[in-house]
């Protein structure tokens, strides 16, 4: 029938020319989207090919064992341990930085805010993302580092109230709930007034002891643990933020209003149905936002102190660290002239091990995306 | 829970999470507002005579006339200040050894800090490096190095159970009773004189070519070169970005082929810049050799690829965008699904797509890593358009981390790095800005 239909408007030999051209023409739109693929073969294929020679040399033990990283030294030593724990030391602080800041502020962009106020704060995450990483590198180097050399504690001390206060608060308005819960009636208000005044009083007294403590801290270089996590963190919210939105938003009006009709609050409703519809979209936004952070050179080799040690106590944020990227972008220099020596090799064998890392985290969070979709989709 | 503390639940959340918008924001100010205020600084700050004096000689800018009329004047004030130290110098040679001694090193000092300050003293021999030919071309240096000249730094370690203290002393009391005495207080009080600053409002910093690695001039090749690379990034990176958005778009059918090509576009969105920056050298250097070492081409090649993937989510997201009903009266006039693409559906979709190439013109001027193995060098000359085939060039990302980290003279050219990481932030922040207002412009067409 449809052969008819076409008959109607060409010739049959006009159609089969068109098909015919058309078909190569897709072919070839095609082979150029193709381009993608073989890239991503190609970076694969020679990140491997130069990273190989060096397993073949020294074996997989030393680059994840040993701490010792002396690749020019003689006789040279590869032990990566402490640049990976480096890496995912920063990638744990940006995590502690980025992942609250940044699932409260996608709340904030996809329920609270009016649309005339969202309209305003989406620049500032697009710009927050376009700003390139050397210029918040720089800002790490000049002007955040001498500022936590110098003033290190009390930055520490005002952070530590910025931070415990409103959540001490809560904390306490949630404990004061609960435990005048089986209380008699007439009894509970000044019950929890009371409990809520001696809990205050507490929690004032041991911040007041804390930023004492955080005051008197001396922060002996600003280039950092600390002051890479932070910077990270700041650049990995972008990612987390607008990823996070868009799950959330996906996860429909019909949703929220079924909650509201049955009386709940907005936060009742965010928490108990919004943010399990759409939590596996904001475990895929956390998922990217981490890995900007691990992938980011710029701050790091910039911000890092670059000393390849793991810091005492491990958790120690103040202490120097050297990551995977700043490894990479520092030693290449040196090791570009003698291509083909281990020490070349050991970056592409660090830069493999980048690699497989966002890899897996973009197939795990590409996989938990296209599920929640079809998943969500299936619910309209 | 009653209703109340329900309520106050619901208003804590409302809070915390208006607080961490509005500390996003702040994060935001904290950043811009250093690099904006002192980046500012190399445009905009009080030039001395030896900035008029290094213009004139070294870019032929400026009234002769005027310059050497300034500079007699300016050596007028200095006259009295060499005068005291030819005098000391004579005192010291009728000293006894031991004295002499501790005084010659201590004057060394000024004499170097002294040229420093006001360029080459009376009976210098020639100078070799252009750094010794000039004082300080900003007042804000030369007050720094007066500074320097005033008090001498000492380190205090007599604590021993903290870090050494610094101390500034006074030269002036070192050089009590002698003939260098008075040198001090007239530097302080005549220095205006001497250098006599004026505000300028210095544009072609980011036309003049940089002299002596950054102490003086502008950052002309860092532009230049951060142009050409992003310029090449986007001429390569369009036409495979549109073609794949076109294909994913409109011809593509649901099929495991197609699944395949976009989880390879996000894994290729998510590989770490460094990571690109080492392809790059291992496949279009040394494997398939497209310049003998770094090369603009390289290195647009690398930012290609790293860009491609952005292009080809907002132009098929472009695509996507554009009503059916064009799509369907362009197939029911009896065009081919291919002539309807071009002259409907591009079309349409051309701000959308133009949106997407700004932004990510952005995202490749700014990268670092992918370049610092494939085309980028700390000190360069401008090149010339057919001098990118085969030559590396300093670009504006890779200095500032080279002039922040590894320049001789750090703490002296601060207003450079400022300067050149506002150009940066500025122009990154330009192309956004029109990106948005594009999209503002297609929202309001698509309300009607």
């Amino acid at each position: 029938m449809q052969r008819n239909e076409r008959n109607l408007i060409m010739s049959d030999a006009v159609s089969r020319l068109r098909r015919l051209t058309a078909l190569i023409l897709k072919g070839f739109l095609l082979l150029a989207t193709a381009l993608s693929l073989v890239a991503v073969l190609l970076i694969i294929a020679y990140i491997t090919r130069d990273a190989f020679p060096f397993f073949k040399l020294r074996g997989l033990g030393e680059l994840f064992k040993s701490t010792a990283w002396f690749p020019s030294g003689h006789p040279p030593e590869f032990g990566a341990l402490a640049i990976i724990f480096g890496s995912g030391l920063v990638t744990l602080g940006a995590i502690v930085v980025a992942v609250p800041l940044g699932i409260a502020a996608a709340i904030a962009l996809s329920d609270i805010l009016p649309y005339r106020l969202r309209q305003t704060v989406k620049p500032v995450i697009e710009i927050l993302a376009a700003i390139p990483s050397v210029a918040y590198g720089f800002f790490a180097l000049v002007i955040f580092a001498p500022l936590l050399q110098n003033r290190g504690g009390s930055l520490l001390a005002l952070a530590s109230w910025i931070i415990a206060l409103p959540l001490g608060l809560l904390l306490i308005f949630a404990v004061t709930e609960i435990a005048t819960r089986s209380i008699r009636e007439d009894m509970v208000k000044p019950a929890r007034l009371i409990l809520a005044a001696v809990l205050t009083a507490i929690l004032c007294r041991s911040l007041l002891a804390l930023s004492a403590m955080l005051s008197a801290v001396k922060i002996s270089s600003g280039t950092n643990a600390l002051n890479v996590s932070i910077i990270l963190g700041i650049m990995a919210l972008p990612t987390i933020v607008s990823v996070a939105e868009d799950s959330l938003q996906a996860a429909g009006r019909e949703l929220r209003e079924g909650s509201y009709a049955l009386g709940a609050t907005r936060a009742e409703t965010l928490f108990k149905v919004v943010i399990p519809a759409a939590g596996s979209g904001i475990i895929a936004a956390i998922i990217l936002g981490v890995m900007r952070a691990v992938g980011e050179t710029m701050v790091v080799w910039m911000a890092s102190g670059n000393a390849a040690q793991i810091p005492s106590p491990w958790f120690n944020f103040l202490s120097p660290v050297r990551t995977l990227t700043a490894t990479i972008a520092g030693d290449m220099g040196e090791a570009d002239q003698v291509t083909g020596s281990s020490r070349y090799h050991v970056l592409f064998a660090l830069a493999l091990c980048l690699l497989l890392t966002s890899f897996v985290a973009n197939l795990i969070s590409e996989w938990i995306l296209r599920r929640q979709q079809r998943r969500l989709g299936g619910l309209k | 829970m009653n209703l109340g503390s329900r309520k106050l639940f619901d208003r804590s959340l409302t809070g915390i999470s208006v607080m961490a918008v509005f500390l996003m924001a702040l994060s935001l100010l904290v950043l811009l507002g250093p690099i904006f205020s002192r980046g500012l600084g190399a445009f905009i700050f009080r030039a001395t005579s030896e900035h008029r004096r290094m213009i004139l000689e070294q870019f032929g800018r400026g009234d002769e006339e005027d310059v050497a009329a300034e500079m007699q004047a300016v050596a007028r004030a200095r006259r009295p200040l060499y005068g005291m130290l030819k005098k000391f110098e004579d005192e010291l040679k009728n000293m006894e050894y031991g004295k002499r001694l501790g005084y010659r090193a201590q004057l060394k000092e000024v004499k170097n800090l002294l040229h420093d300050l006001l360029g080459p003293l009376p009976g210098e021999p020639e100078t070799v490096m252009l750094r010794q030919e000039y004082g300080q071309t900003r007042w804000d240096r030369a007050q720094a190095k007066l500074g320097q000249i005033l008090f001498s730094e000492q380190w205090d370690y007599s604590d021993k159970s903290s870090m050494g203290k610094k101390m500034l002393l006074p030269r002036r009391q070192f050089f009590a009773g002698t003939q260098l005495e008075p040198l001090f207080p007239y530097l302080k009080n005549n220095l205006v004189q001497m250098l006599r600053p004026h505000l300028v409002f210095y544009w072609r910093f980011l036309t003049d070519t940089s002299l002596d690695s950054h102490l003086f001039g502008g950052i002309w090749p860092e532009v230049l070169g951060t142009f050409y690379l992003t310029l090449g990034a986007i001429l390569l990176a369009i036409p495979f970005g549109i073609i794949a958005a076109i294909y994913l778009s409109e011809f593509a059918s649901a099929g495991r082929l197609v699944s395949m090509l976009r989880v390879c576009i996000s894994t290729l969105a998510g590989v770490p810049s460094i990571v690109f920056g080492l392809f790059g050298l291992a496949f279009f250097i040394n494997t398939l050799h497209l310049s003998s070492s770094k090369s603009v081409l390289a290195g647009s090649a690398t930012l290609a690829l790293l860009i491609l993937p952005t292009i080809i989510r907002s132009a098929e997201e472009a695509l996507k965008a554009v009503p059916h009903t064009y799509k369907e009266a362009a197939l029911s006039l009896g065009a081919s699904q291919m002539r309807m693409v071009l002259t409907v559906l591009l079309p349409a979709a051309l701000p959308g797509i133009l949106t997407g190439i700004i932004i990510s013109m952005g995202r490749a001027a700014g990268e670092t890593a992918p370049i610092i193995f494939t085309a980028a060098v700390s000190v360069g000359q401008p090149l010339k358009i057919w001098e990118t085939l085969s030559q590396p060039t300093p670009a504006l990302p890779w200095n500032i981390y080279n002039l922040a980290t590894e320049h001789q003279a750090v703490d002296e050219i601060r207003h450079v790095q400022f300067g050149m990481v506002l150009t940066l932030v500025l122009l990154v922040l330009l192309l956004n800005l029109a990106a948005i207002l594009i999209r503002a412009r297609i929202s309001k067409k698509m309300r009607g």
